[in-house]
């Protein structure tokens, strides 16, 4: 599986996931993760689907780049775990 | 943690509607209650000046009650307090008795500073001055007084709810990236901290324009009532945002938000250091103007309880620096940490959902109060 995240310099609560998922990127090591920035990788932001909303996005994709699950805001650790380990085999 | 914490908030919240009432009984000074055009109020006032040349310690407090309805108010309370007729003025109250109407020095004025004598002995042979209800023992801190601490507990709680305001953030944390890149940390530290201060002045001026309209229409009933209502509505509005559990940013005003990161980008790029702070300094008071309405009215609502506290103009003052610079906690726990770490730090949305329940429910209580007591909120 793959996650998405998706966040803006200017975004208190982007801030506040960095860390959170620098500790899970390290526990999981098997884990891809792509970051966007919301202001500059236009692209990316118009392909998944994020111009309005609420930031920080995060999308959980499958094998195939089918999306799983999309979680916004302020998420706690052991929920982006929960998720995780739910679908690690997709 | 957070629980913790918002037994803290909503214990400090209690402690400071508390002692509102034991502030509207404490009856130590002279108060003197008056109308505009008042032959014996007149005649009293002048004995009452030469009185207080007599004794130089006199506190006389004057109210003028025509022109005044919280003046009046407090009469009508004080009235209920002393069970006394308070239909007519000049009314006079020394210690815990009164002295109703004005004749002359020779008789009322003799009566008035016959009562103030024996209070002020009554006083002298009391080991402590304070009255026991205005007195908490605080472990470790030992005896408080309530009555000089229930305003700034007031000022800090506000003020705290109102720094919490997401929208005054943005532009702070996407300067904080631009410096972040800079090699120069002497520069660095410059141009954030003049931006810091330059938003820290615009909102001092802000809440002072705030003050000065207050006190200028203190006498009109209308203005309160209005921030009353303003206070009520503020209050559900920060519930509502409370239960609602809203985490993140919201993407809004996209080309707004491009303009001026692009204008900062220009500033922060400037060879010229003095050209640079100008910039950001012009930056901060635009940015600043354009977001005081995220405030959602509570400049206004604390400047108005902070009007009816009829406190010297130094003290206001002193108010409004309290209150700008615990706004700016947040501002400047982010743009420190940020400096000292070279890592741009958010604060976790679990902070300002405290601060909005805290905050909900005590601008409903300061509304319900403006609205029908506002004698309560006068602190002075």
């Amino acid at each position: 599986m793959k996650v998405i995240k998706i966040g803006a310099v200017w975004c208190n609560g982007c801030l506040v996931m960095r860390p959170r998922w620098q500790a899970i990127e390290k526990e999981l090591p098997w884990l891809k993760t792509e970051y966007y920035d919301f202001d500059q990788d236009k692209t990316a932001i118009e392909r998944n689907k994020v111009e309005s909303g609420t930031l920080p996005v995060f999308i959980f994709l499958d094998k195939t780049g089918q999306e799983i699950r999309r979680l916004n805001g302020e998420v706690e650790k052991d929920k982006l775990m929960a998720v995780i380990n739910e679908h690690r085999d997709k | 943690m957070l629980k913790k914490l918002l037994v803290c908030l909503i214990g400090l919240m209690f402690l400071t509607m508390a002692v509102v009432p034991v502030l509207a009984q404490n009856h130590d000074w002279v108060e003197f209650f008056w109308a505009e055009g008042c032959p014996h109020c007149a005649k009293e006032k002048v004995f009452l000046t030469e009185l207080k040349t007599k004794y130089p310690d006199l506190v006389i407090k004057s109210y003028e009650i025509s022109q005044n309805l919280v003046n009046a108010l407090l009469l009508q309370q004080r009235g209920r307090d002393l069970n006394a007729d308070v239909s007519g003025v000049p009314f006079t109250i020394i210690g815990d008795e009164y002295v109703s109407g004005f004749r002359d020095n020779e008789t009322t004025g003799k009566q008035i500073e016959t009562r103030y004598i024996q209070v002020m002995s009554e006083n002298a042979q009391v080991e402590t001055p304070q009255p026991a209800g205005q007195l908490l023992n605080v472990p470790l801190l030992g005896a408080v007084n309530l009555a000089s601490l229930s305003l700034p507990v007031l000022t800090f709680l506000i003020a705290l709810m109102d720094g919490f305001n997401p929208c005054a953030m943005w532009t702070l944390l996407f300067l904080i990236s631009l410096l972040l890149g800079m090699k120069d940390r002497k520069r660095m530290w410059l141009l954030g901290t003049v931006f810091i201060a330059t938003s820290a002045l615009v909102y001092f001026l802000f809440l002072a324009a705030w003050l000065n309209l207050f006190i200028f229409l203190g006498m009109v009933a209308w203005v309160r009532v209005g921030i009353g209502l303003v206070a009520s509505a503020a209050g559900g509005m920060y519930l509502r945002d409370y239960y609602r559990d809203q985490s993140g940013c919201k993407v809004v005003g996209d080309e707004k938000r491009q303009k001026i990161f692009g204008k900062l980008r220009d500033i922060t790029a400037k060879k010229q250091l003095l050209v640079a702070l100008g910039g950001i300094m012009l930056l901060a008071v635009a940015v600043n103007l354009v977001e005081l309405i995220c405030s959602a009215g509570l400049p206004a609502v604390y400047t108005q309880v902070l009007s009816l506290s009829n406190l010297p103009r130094w003290q206001y003052d002193l108010y409004l620096i309290f209150y700008v610079l615990v706004f700016m906690l947040d501002d400047l726990f982010i743009f420190f940490t940020a400096m000292l770490t070279l890592k741009a730090v958010g604060i976790q949305s679990k902070y300002a959902k405290v601060s909005r329940l805290v905050g909900g429910i005590l601008m409903i209580m300061i509304g319900v109060l403006l609205l029908f007591k506002p004698s309560w909120l006068m602190f002075g």
